[in-house]
Order: structure tokens, then sequence, then C-alpha cells
């Protein structure tokens, strides 16, 4: 089969060696019920994500849509109606926007005509004409026509009567058009700065000299500017385009709403900061689109139900029975269930603690509890979060942190007592009292929408609001703090040719006094608050099971280094096939890789290679490989292993062949860069 | 002769006792003495060109030299300079000797296929040191394995071929493998950018002229007879990695069924993983068979239609199979919509075997395979061998694949992969085009054609040989050779020139031109005609497509628009073929 080109792979049943199934051992036992939790447990979350993703940019399509409709009744025959979607940086690697009309498209029932083209549709106008003629009659592509009117569905390019066309000639479009009775034929350019400038104003020039028989309408996806399309288009092509600019959420804010609705779907296992950092910084230095993201989250859920054999705890409908015998006995090598011991013993509970080591239902019972309460508090944490940014938000001078960098902070256990918190309970203690008012008012909303919360401060809260409400009737100056540096004044005296800076406090009532008061409470009240609900994850009992946060799959299979991984293999075969012979270490721990006849020879030719020039003479490479290798062997047979080599390394991609000189090969690659 | 190498040999195992890298004393001479004379060479040569420019007179015998630039120059004085004088008893000398081995047999050569029956005596005599030459290069290399084992022995490289790792001789008593030492050629423990632009030196590099002979080279029978024979001691570790990756068949499955798509990179061929992994994802799925869709990617006639018809007869019912388009776009959507509309209850995996082969690396099989890969009701898992292969895809495509990339290094040899024994010819320019067999293949083709043909044939071969002795003595020695020699211009040229004993008249004007390689058109069919291989034109132009369709011939219109035949070799190539023929 190897020599087919393409083929169905049929298995070979003649060999039942091979087919003999691997029962899984140990841990793995209990994949399947993992995978059914896996199915349940990612389900929540993908739901939420979907949604919102889909709800993102639903204004900017609905305004595009309108337009569209609107572009059916020109105003103007000679212009064609344009749509220009500011995308940003990742525009090229998103069809988000047009994607979403195509979507549109298929439901609805109308005639109409959309066809995608990027810049790899044609290099010149002619292939380009082609590609947008072939791809608006193709009946199948894209186009919803659902009202087949042709029911032979077979691509039509020639015309049956009159004279034969060209296949970049419009006039095919055109009869197609008046055939069909198309009302529109929606052009979409999905990366309009890869297209080359002149055969761009080319095209759209030549578009609108068709503009007065086929209706066309644009949509350019921009992701520089304007005026850059306007530098690059010719003032002809200007003057036939008439265009409406329309904004796409950013590619960050789209991280932030992708973000919030993952926290706050509930989602039973939480990505740890590491990972999440990885993955944020991921996706902000390298122009990736929102789906890469959402990718890695998934990945992560991914490997941690399938790598983590504890994940079968988070089904806490399993009956303990089910659950085999070794996942308990890994539970109790968990180092935060040995902290939790060590606690019990002090606390000398060591009966309680002697039925978790003996029965694994009371330790699944432990098990369930403690998962249940972690996840609760982690739930509580990004209320938390919330309500920091809420804070933020109402306060002056204060910068709004984007959510997910607050959840990378409060899920390493660094938010609590940071200086972005601190900082903020000072701003608090400063706040007139018609900030404080808003403030007020958005933490009791919040604790509307989100009962038993904010509960123990509903005393303070409730105080100052009435002082407030009460300092309102009698006058209209709001409320000062005594702590706010804007009510003290500094004065300079000079005593004893000493200058003297003292703070004088400007005089304030017994409201202010009052009110700051309540606000240093406040200040305590919110302190207190965040102390107790910012918990370190690490903290938790049991906390392996429902934080995942291991950075290595990620890596390795999101950016993976598959140069070094080859060059790593040939240049010191030893890392990977962990043989006696090849070991580099045992002759005077010398780590580097030394040349050995036990090598594969691929390997020897290519630290041969290393060593050699851009330009490498075959005859003096074969003899050096020779002397290494042709240790009591035929000459006729290391030459076949040198062939070999050398043909491996030609499909490597390391060497070619030269003109330059005769019998000799190219280097192609050099180590390590 | 050989004594002379010997003694250069001991002046280098003297001089280069204390540890000097690369650039030892022996070497420096050549380059010192160049140096020294190169200067009034130039000037000579300047005030040569003026008058010639302005009283036109031209002397036959001083030939204007080429202008360009060359690295290692010994003056070049035609008629002062016999033989390289004493002081410069170093490497160029064995150089020369061996090029005036080449020249000798290219004599010799001459004197057989033009027939030249002239007994001049010029030419006896030249035949005479021309055979003398030839007998005399096999003590020759005796001597020179001599001189290699010498100064290895010593530690120090071989100033011949200073960049290419220092060749050894046969002969030299062994050390255990472990312990030898490589040669110091590279200064050690450069950082990768500086060992780059260490290699990269402008000044050209200096690299031996050694050809490696063509009988060295296995052909492909004798290659599959080593290979079969040959036993790898590494066979149990393979067998370990092999069965390490097996041991994450599971996730892969798992991973392909939550919509992502696996790449495995690595060294080694993962055919026979993929394969394994193929089977059991079978044996697992119980009466359910999955389709499984393998595509070859290696294949060098790999084309996309053929994929999207075995995918089209995969998931399509036959009675609807007629009515899809024939355009692999147009297939392409009808294929995506038709899984859309009737989704199949299993995945069709889509099983690409090197993704980055030459033929699957074609952007429109790419695009399309990653359209294919976007949908989700189609899975694929596909290997990568390259190690550049990232750069296949820009950022949609890549979003589009949505990829997992595992690192699967097998060790295992590429053996569906590569034709081993035409990658190496090719890779050394030797046999022509890709596909055509080299020599062999053309020896194959002939066997099977009419007499007439195969006279046809040695015309050719023999009209281009003497085409290419008439033309510059720079030129034959690569029958390929382009003109971006600059760089690299050989050591030895100029004073190979300038031992010649009768300077080619026609060197000066046909820099340019001497790209002309090959037979004219017109010659070949008189010729032809005159030894009754052919009988008119049709005739000839039926014997020559024959030669066309197996690539054994090329045409090439040159500077002035005049046809010309190549015969696609190089020239000891086309002398073996010669003497099969005559």
């Amino acid at each position: 089969m190897e020599y087919e080109k393409v083929y169905m792979f049929q298995p070979a049943n003649d060999r039942p060696a091979k087919r003999r199934r691997i029962e899984p051992q140990g841990l793995q036992t209990s994949w399947k019920q993992r995978r059914l939790a896996f199915d349940r447990d990612w389900s929540i979350p993908q739901r939420a994500i979907d949604a919102r993703l889909h709800s993102i940019n639903a204004s900017t399509v609905d305004k595009v849509w309108t337009y569209l409709n609107l572009a059916l009744k020109p105003d103007q025959p000679s212009t064609i109606r344009t749509g220009i979607i500011l995308t940003g940086a990742d525009g090229a690697t998103e069809a988000g926007i047009s994607k979403k009309i195509a979507e549109k498209f298929r439901v609805g029932k109308h005639r109409r005509i959309l066809v995608p083209l990027s810049s790899s549709s044609g290099s010149n106008i002619k292939v380009l004409l082609k590609t947008l003629i072939q791809k608006a009659i193709s009946p199948k592509f894209e186009s919803s026509d659902n009202d087949l009117d042709d029911d032979d569905g077979e691509l039509r390019t020639t015309r049956t009567k009159g004279h034969k066309l060209l296949n970049y000639d419009l006039q095919l479009l055109y009869d197609h058009v008046r055939e069909h009775k198309k009302e529109q034929v929606i052009v979409a350019l999905e990366d309009t700065e890869a297209f080359d400038s002149d055969l761009l104003s080319e095209f759209i020039e030549l578009l609108g000299c068709w503009q007065d028989r086929i209706p066309f309408t644009c949509l350019l996806n921009v992701a520089t500017s304007i005026e850059s399309l306007q530098q690059r288009l010719s003032k002809a092509a200007i003057r036939v385009l008439d265009g409406k600019v329309f904004d796409v959420a950013p590619s960050s804010d789209e991280v932030e709403q992708v973000c919030e609705a993952l926290f706050n779907s509930g989602t039973p296992l939480w990505i740890g900061s590491s990972l999440m950092s990885t993955a944020l910084e991921r996706q902000h230095d390298y122009i990736q689109s929102i789906d890469s993201f959402v990718k890695a989250v998934k990945y992560a859920c991914m490997s941690a139900f399938y790598a983590n054999a504890l994940s079968v705890h988070l089904n806490i409908s399993i009956e303990h029975e089910v659950i085999a015998a070794d996942h308990f006995e890994a539970l109790r090598q968990l180092d935060s269930f040995r902290t939790y011991s060590r606690r019990l013993l002090d606390n000398n509970e060591v009966k309680l603690l002697t039925t978790y080591l003996e029965s694994d239902e009371a330790l699944r019972a432990l098990v369930s509890g403690r998962i249940a309460e972690g996840r609760q508090k982690l739930g509580v944490m990004i209320h938390v979060l919330k309500v920091i940014r809420l804070l933020q938000q109402k306060l002056p001078n204060t910068q709004v942190t984007p959510l997910s960098s607050l959840y990378v902070q409060a899920l390493s256990g660094k938010l609590n007592g940071s200086p972005l918190l601190r900082s903020l309970l000072l701003t608090i203690r400063k706040v007139p009292s018609n900030i404080a008012a808003s403030v007020l008012r958005a933490l009791q909303l919040y604790h509307l929408d989100n009962r038993d919360l904010l509960v123990d401060m509903q005393p303070v809260l409730f105080r100052l609001d009435s002082l407030i409400d009460a300092q309102r009737e009698t006058s209209t100056k709001p409320l000062r703090s005594e702590d706010d540096i804007h009510n003290s004044t500094l004065r300079t005296t000079v005593v004893a040719q000493k200058v003297e800076l003292s703070k004088q406090k400007s005089a304030l009532s017994e409201q202010d006094r009052k009110y700051t008061e309540l606000l240093v409470s406040l200040s305590d009240c919110l302190g207190e608050f965040f102390e107790e609900t910012l918990v370190d994850p690490a903290d938790l009992v049991f906390h392996e099971i429902f934080v995942y946060d291991l950075k290595s799959p990620y890596r390795e299979v999101f950016t993976p280094r598959p140069r070094h991984a080859c060059e790593r293999a040939l240049a010191t075969p030893h890392d990977y096939l962990d043989c006696d012979c090849c070991s580099s270490q045992q002759d005077g721990g010398n780590a580097e890789a030394t040349l050995a006849a036990t090598q594969p020879a691929t390997a020897v030719l290519y630290q041969l290679y290393l060593e050699s020039g851009s330009l490498i003479n075959a005859s003096d490479l074969w003899h050096a490989f020779q002397a290494v290798l042709g240790d009591g062997k035929e000459d006729a047979e290391t030459m076949a292993l040198f062939q070999r080599a050398l043909a491996e390394m030609r499909y490597l991609g390391m060497m070619k062949s030269t003109r330059k000189r005769m019998d000799h090969v190219a280097k192609v690659m050099w180590h390590g860069l | 002769m050989p004594k002379r190498k010997l003694d250069a040999g001991s002046q280098v195992a003297e001089s280069s006792a204390p540890k000097k890298t690369r650039v030892n004393g022996n070497e420096d001479s050549p380059a010192a003495t160049s140096a020294v004379l190169d200067t009034p060479s130039k000037q000579r040569s300047i005030l040569k060109g003026t008058p010639k420019k302005f009283g036109g007179i031209f002397n036959g015998e001083e030939t204007p030299r080429s202008q360009r630039k060359v690295l290692f120059t010994t003056p070049s004085k035609p008629d002062e300079i016999e033989g390289p004088p004493e002081s410069t008893t170093t490497l160029t000398t064995a150089r020369n000797d061996r090029s005036a081995r080449r020249k000798s047999a290219r004599l010799l050569l001459e004197k057989t296929t033009l027939d030249n029956a002239s007994e001049d005596d010029e030419l006896a005599a030249d035949d005479a040191i021309a055979r003398e030459i030839l007998n005399s290069s096999d003590s020759e290399e005796v001597e020179e394995d001599g001189f290699d084992a010498l100064s290895t022995i010593d530690n120090i490289p071989i100033p011949d071929a200073p960049d290419t790792p220092s060749k050894r001789g046969r002969g030299r008593p062994r050390i255990h493998p472990r312990e030898r030492k490589r040669s110091p050629t590279p200064p050690q423990d450069l950082p990768p950018h500086e060992l780059y632009f260490h290699q990269n030196k402008p000044g050209g590099q200096k690299i031996s002229s050694n050809t490696l002979p063509s009988h060295l080279l296995l052909n492909h029978e004798d290659y599959l007879v080593q290979i079969g024979g040959w036993q790898d001691s590494h066979q149990v570790e393979r067998d370990w990695l092999q069965r390490l990756h097996a041991r994450a068949f599971e996730q892969w499955v798992f991973e392909l069924e939550q919509g992502f798509n696996i790449c495995l990179y690595g060294y080694g061929s993962k055919r026979e993983l993929v394969n394994n992994f193929l089977e059991q994802l079978c044996a697992e799925s119980g009466t359910d068979q999955p389709k499984i869709i393998v595509v070859n990617g290696y294949t060098p006639s790999l084309t996309l239609p053929i994929i999207l018809r075995t995918i089209a007869s995969a998931i399509v019912p036959k009675n609807a199979l007629s009515t899809l388009p024939n355009q692999p776009e147009a297939l392409l959507a009808a294929l995506l919509s038709h899984l859309t509309s009737s989704t199949p209850a299993n995945k069709i995996h889509l099983v690409v075997h090197s993704i980055d082969a030459p033929r699957a690396r074609l952007s429109q099989m790419q695009s399309a395979l990653s359209r294919l890969a976007s949908h989700p009701s189609v899975s694929v898992l596909a290997t990568a061998d390259t190690l550049t292969f990232p750069l296949l895809w820009d950022a949609s495509t890549r979003q589009q694949f949505r990829w997992l990339f595992h690192d699967a290094t097998t060790f295992a040899p590429f053996t569906a992969e590569i034709d081993v024994v035409e990658e190496v010819n090719g890779l050394l320019g030797r046999g022509g085009r890709r596909g055509m067999g080299g020599k062999d293949g053309v020896r194959y083709v002939l066997k099977s054609l009419t007499e007439n043909a195969r006279g046809l044939f040695r015309i050719l071969v023999s009209e281009q040989l003497a085409a290419a002795d008439s033309s510059s003595p720079a030129h034959d020695e690569d029958a390929l050779s382009s003109e971006d020699e600059e760089m690299f211009e050989e050591v030895e040229t100029p004073s190979k020139r300038a031992r010649k004993a009768k300077p080619k008249p026609k060197r000066p004007k046909v820099r340019r031109t001497e790209v002309q390689e090959g037979v004219e058109y017109r010659t070949a069919y008189h010729k032809a005609v005159e030894d009754f291989a052919c009988s008119n034109e049709i005739a000839f132009r039926t014997l020559l497509k024959e030669f066309h369709d197996h690539q054994m011939v090329e045409s090439r219109k040159d500077a002035l628009g005049t046809e010309r035949l190549v015969v696609p070799f190089r020239r000891e190539e086309l002398e073996t073929l010669l003497e099969e023929l005559v």
C-alpha cells in the first residue's frame, strides 16, 4: 500500500496478534468514567463560550446585514456600495464577520450571491476574475440558492448561445445574474491588505464598470486603517466605492469576554494561574484568533481529565464502589491531603484521620465535600474579582484591571495583600461622598444580584447610606474625608531660621468626621472581605483535582519545536534511543555528543555535516563517514548506509544539490538557529 | 611526484606540532606566494589589455584573461612556467596532477571517440604522457592515503579540505571508536549564530576538488542487496520507541474525537506507527468500521483530484458519484456541502503521510486539506518529516487545521518515502532528472529500442562530448556548471591553464556562449542521415520523441534561438555510455 497514492485503509485481519486489545492497567482503568465526566463537565463551559462568541459581534453583524439589505436598492447606480469592516490586527486569521454573514445567508431565502475572495484566489486580474465567476456560478458554493432552477447542478462556464467567452469574462456572471434574477452579488475580500494594490484597484475599477449591469456590493476586511486603504487604491477605484465603516470588537476584548463566560459558567475544573497566564500571553503576543484561546482552554480540560486519574472524583454522582481502589490510594498520596492529615493530627482528631485512611467510603465523602467546598470558594473568588472591578470603575483615577489578569493573580494566591488591593482600599478612604454614593449603589446592586455575598458589609453600607442621604438634604457640598489631601493645606512657617512644614487639616464638620469614620470602617470591611474570600487555591484540600495547572502538554502541543526535536535526535541520538552503546556520559562525563560507530548512520552523517561549511565535498564526506562507520565492514555496505543517510538528509531538507561545483552538496541548515 | 608530497606531509607534521586550528604552515605557503605574485600579474594584464583595445592587435597565443576575481590564484604565465616551481610544492601541485590525469583521460577519449586517425607526433606524445599519468594514478592513491594517515595521527586537519570533515585513510591504525577525537577544524563551542557566520565567512571557502568516483555509488540492485543484509543495532531501542508512542494511541483517539487534528513530527519514518494506530482504531471500533482514507503525500505523482475522488467514493453514494463536478475546487465544495447536509455517523479519518513532501506541499493541496480538516466530521492525522514544516501554513490555514503536535521520533528508516538511489543521484547531480533512473535507466531504455535509435543516441553523445572538448577547459570540469562560480572559484584552475600545452584559441570570446552544450539540431540531423540512422526528418523526430519521453534528451534554445539537443548527463557518465554503445 505504501506506493499507492491514496487508498482506503483496511485493517489486516490476518494478523490477530496485532489486533490484540491492550487492556488498560492501573489508574488508566478509570478512563471511561473520566471520559464521561469530561463530556458532561466540558459541555457547560463550552456552551457558555459558544453563546458568548456568538453574541460578541452580533450587533456589528446586524448592522452589516441591514446595510447589505439597504444596498439592494441603490440610489446611485454608478457606485459600488461597500462595507468596510475594521477587524484589527487579527483580521487575517478570523473571517469572523463574513463567516457570520455567510451563515445568515444560508438560512434566508433570497436571490443573492456571496463570493468570499482571499488574496490566494488569484495573483493577477484574470485569475481573480475567473475565481470570482467560478465561485459565483458554482451552484453549491455558499450561495443559498434554495430554489434551484437548474437541477442539472452542473458548472456552467460556457454559454449555450452566442459565441464562446473566455472564462474570466464578467459577461458570464452577467448572464448568470440575469438568468437567475439575482438581486445582489456580494464580493467579500477577506484580507484586503494582502492583495497587491494595483490588482485591487484594477479589480474594483472593473467591478465599477459592470456595476450598471451586475449589482455588486463589496465587503472589505481591513486590518489596518481606512487611510492606508485609501492610499493603496487608485483614484478611480476610490471614486467607484461608496463605503461605510463597521467596527469589530478587538481581540483582547474577545479574550476578556470568553474568560468571563468561562468563569461564570460554573466550570467544574479551574485552570491554574501559570497555564492561564501562558495561554493569555501567547494570545497577546502572537496574533491569534479567539478560537485558538478556546482551543487551549479546552485542551487543558481534556488533558486534566485524560492524564489526571483523580479527576474521576470530580463526578460526584459516581458511587465509590465503582471507582477502583488504587484511585483512593492515590488520593491519600496527595500533598494537600497530607497537610490536611497533619492538621487533623495537630487537632488531636486521630480517629477521624484513621477512618479517612482506612475507609474508602469516608474518604470519598470527604473528597466530594471538599471539592464542592473548593469550587464554591473559587466561585466566590470570581465574584470578588468582579467587585474589585466594580470599585475600580467607580473610583476616580483608577484603572480597571482586566478580569483575566485579576484571575491569574488571584489563582496564584498573590492578589490578597497585593499593592493593587491596598491602593484600592486607600483610595476608598479618600473619596468624597458623591462618589461614595455611586460606589455604594453599585455594591448594593451587586449584593442584590448575588445574595449573601456582601452580607457582612450591610450595616456599614446602610449607615453610610443614611448619612449621605441626610447630608444631601442639608447642603449641596459633598462630604469630605479626612484622609483626602485636598482637604488639608500645607503650611510653611519659618521658626528660628528653619522652615517647618506642617499639615493643617482644614476645618471639617462633625458630619465629615463621622463620614470619615464610616469610610474607614467600610474599607476595613472590604479588606476583611478580600482577606477572607481571596484564598490561595494551593491551600484548598484536594486542589490537585479541581485546579489544573500544568504548562507542559499545552506548550508542547500548541507551540512545538520540530526542528529542535529533529536536530536533537540526530545530534545526540542517545537522548531518544537511550541505548547503552551510544551514551556519551560514561567516558568522563563529557556531555557533548561524540561520534561513534554505533550511532545511526544518519546521525553520524549529520554530525559530520555540522562541522562543514556551506558547500560540502561529497567525496570527503564519504571518506570521513567511512572512517567512522566503515570499521570491519565492506565498502559496499558502508556505501549503502552512506547513500541512505545522504538521501534522508536531503529528504529532511538539510542538503540540496548545487551546480556550483561538481560532486558537492550545499548545506541548508545550521544547528540551533 | 609522490616523493614531493611525502615531503609536504612531513613538513606539515613538524610545523604544526603546537595546537593549530585550520590554518597551518603549509597552507599558508600557496596563499603567500600567490599574494606576492598576484599583483604583478594583474598589472600586466591591465597593461596588456589597453593596447589591444586601441590597436586591435591580437596575439593568438596570449589570450585575454577573464576579469573575474580568482580567489586563490597562482600566477599564470603560460610560456614561462613548465611545472610548478619547487618552492610551492604543495597541494596545488597535487591537484594539478590530478587534473592532468583527467586531462589525459580526456585526451585518450578524444582519440577513441573521434576516431582521429591522424598520426600527429605531438598528439602521440601527449598520448604517451597521458597513459603514463593514468597508470601512475593507482600508486598515487596509495601515497595519498599514506599522507593522510601521517597527518591524522598527529591530529592535524588535512589542509586539503579544511571545511569538510577531514578524511582519514583506510589503512590507518584503528583507535577505539569512542576515543576518536573530532577534527578540530571548526573552533569549538561557538554559539550557533557564530558558527553560522564562521562557516559562511566571506572570502570564499577552501574546499577540496575531490570527486566521488561513480563506481562507488551503488545502483538500485546493489543498494537493496546491501540494505537488506544490514542489521540495525538499534532495533531494540527503535521497537521500544514505537511502544512508547503506542501508549499514546488512546490519547490520540480522544483528541481526534474532540475535534482536534494531529500532526506527528520528529526524525524517522512514522508510517508504521500510524498504521499500527489505524489497526488499533479499527480493532477497537469493532463492527462499525470507521472510514479511513490514507494519502501517501510522498508519492511523486499525487494530485488533488485523486485525493478528492477517493474521498468522494468513500462518502458519496455510488449513484451520486457521477453527478459530482470535475474541477477540484468545485468538487471540494460539493464534498464539504455533502458532509454538512448528510453528516456521517462516524468521523471520516483522513491520514496524510508526509504532509510536507514535495507534492503535498503545493499550496493548492494544503488549502484543500485545511478546508477538509476544518470540517467537523473530518479528522486528520498527518505526519511531517522535514525540519521546517510549520512554515507550510499561514495563520489562517493553521487555524483551520486545528493541529495538536506530537513528537513521534521513531528513528525508523524512510523506506517507502525515499527512493535512496534516486535521491542521491539527484543530490550529486548525476543521472539527470528525477524519475529517469540515471545511467542505468538509459541503458535499459536503449536495450528496448531499435538499432537506429541506439545509433542516433550514440551520435548525440559523441557529438556532445566532442563539443564539450572543444569548449573551454574550465567548463569541461563540470558539464552542468553555471555561471555563478564567482565565490567558489576553483583553486587549481589558473595553474591548470598554465600547464596547458596549447591554450585553446576559442577561449576568449566564449565566456558567455560556452554555456552552450549539446548538439545543434541541424547538425545532429545531418549526422544521423550520414550514418543511416534515419532517412528523413520525420523518422528523426520520431526517434527523438522516444528519447524525450524518457528524458534522455533535452532540447534547449541557445541565445540565437537555434535548437540544441542535450543529453543531461555528466561527462564521465557520457563516456561510459559511449563505451557501451560503440
